[in-house]
């Protein structure tokens, strides 16, 4: 319980910390604080059936369509709540350590940790790609299938 | 109807946007969707990460064109609700122009933004709960939140300088690096590379490569590229920066 928990509220925090940071006011904070621990909680459950691509990949897609829903609710862009939400997923720690092992001249381990990050960033752009591609194109379907007058 | 005014009105609307951090499609679409609301049928926003032109015929066949230049920029979540907001408020209800004129001057002229303590705060914040995040110890996220208060001033203090997003993350990342390699030296903290990694996430691009990855998805690729490019850059940097430190550190410590 102690290895979800902790992490959870951590991510919370972090976020909270980092929406004041981008200037985001109000509920906002509290929906982009939510977002992040809701994504890292999603990034945990998934590590029972997958390894950390995948779990970036789910934690994403989770967490782009938690912002997407609360952008409609709140009526504002989705990138506020996106980008704070995203911050516990960023491979910070990978970008550190390659940048270690090409202090230390290994190079083995360098193209190693070098192309997991970028594995990494593409499983959360991937993430977020797919579930504003959705967003999008079920905007575009319903607009074709609604009748004229009814339009907002 | 006076088309200078509108056009003006379009184009700075479009500046507002995009220098609050808005993604190009949603730049385009709002400068499109105001001119349409004014009962412009042809009008042609091409927007990339520095520039605005705006470009529309008149009813009446005159065609125009204004360009804007875009400084380099940073993330303001509070502003860019506030313009998206006019901007839907401004196609729904179509007020006078200097009506409009007057609410997208008021958005410029009050900007709410926290003050400085506040803003430190939360560096503070975020860097020492991701110091927790990473499963660091009470003293490891006391000593990234110093490290983090370090990143928020010289932040501060270098955009106030109008220095290059380059040697900004630079020169921060080897600060905080540094710094955490001190704590760890003379035993205030117990991971240095912990401490190291949860000050990293103030620098670290996240942002711009969600913004590109999300202007390529909507098929800005102009745009998404030069975001890209932009990342790279900036991870760059922050490698550098750290290595520095690092190679400082084994100079003076001989570790």
């Amino acid at each position: 319980m102690e290895t979800i928990l902790i992490p959870v509220l951590a991510a919370f925090a972090a976020c909270a910390g980092f929406a004041v940071i981008y200037n985001i006011h109000g509920p906002g904070i509290l929906i982009c604080a939510l977002g992040g621990s809701l994504g890292w909680l999603a990034y945990l459950l998934a590590g029972a059936l997958w390894e950390d691509i995948m779990q970036t990949l789910c934690a994403s897609i989770v967490i782009a369509a938690y912002s997407e829903i609360m952008a409609r609710v709140r009526r504002c862009p989705v990138t506020g709540y996106l980008l704070v939400a995203i911050f516990p997923l960023v491979p910070g720690s990978g970008v550190y350590h390659t940048m270690e092992h090409a202090v230390n001249g290994d190079n083995e381990a360098f193209l190693d940790t070098f192309l997991h990050t970028l594995g990494l960033a593409g499983a959360i752009a991937v993430g977020v790609l797919l579930v504003s591609s959705l967003v999008r194109m079920w905007g575009i379907f319903r607009h074709h299938t609604t009748p004229k007058e009814g339009r907002t | 109807m006076d088309y200078d005014a509108l056009m003006s009105l379009a184009a700075d609307l479009g500046y507002g946007l995009l220098a609050s951090g808005a993604e190009i499609y949603r730049v385009e679409e709002s400068i499109q969707r105001l001119l349409h609301a004014y009962g412009v049928a042809e009008a042609d926003p091409f927007v990339i990460p520095n520039c605005i032109i705006v470009s529309f015929t008149t009813p009446e066949g005159q065609a125009m064109t204004q360009v804007r230049r875009m400084p380099s920029h940073g993330t303001d979540v509070d502003l860019l609700e506030r313009y998206n907001d006019l901007c839907r408020h401004l196609c729904a209800e179509q007020p006078p122009l200097p009506v409009a004129r007057e609410r997208l001057d008021r958005i410029a002229a009050t900007p709410r933004t926290y003050s400085l303590p506040v803003l430190l705060g939360a560096y503070v914040v975020g860097t020492a709960a991701f110091a927790f995040f990473f499963g660091g110890t009470l003293r490891d996220a006391l000593c990234a939140g110093v490290c983090g208060l370090a990143i928020g001033l010289s932040l501060t203090a270098m955009t106030w300088l109008h220095t290059n997003l380059f040697f900004k993350s630079m020169l921060g990342a080897a600060l905080s690096a540094f710094m955490a390699l001190c704590f760890v030296h003379t035993g205030l903290g117990d991971h240095s590379e912990l401490i190291i990694i949860a000050a990293f996430m103030a620098l670290v691009p996240g942002i711009i490569f969600t913004n590109a990855i999300r202007d390529v998805m909507a098929g800005d690729m102009v745009a998404g590229i030069t975001k890209i490019a932009d990342a790279l850059l900036t991870g760059l940097a922050i490698a550098l920066g750290t290595a520095f430190s690092i190679g400082l550190t084994r100079l003076m410590w001989g570790v």
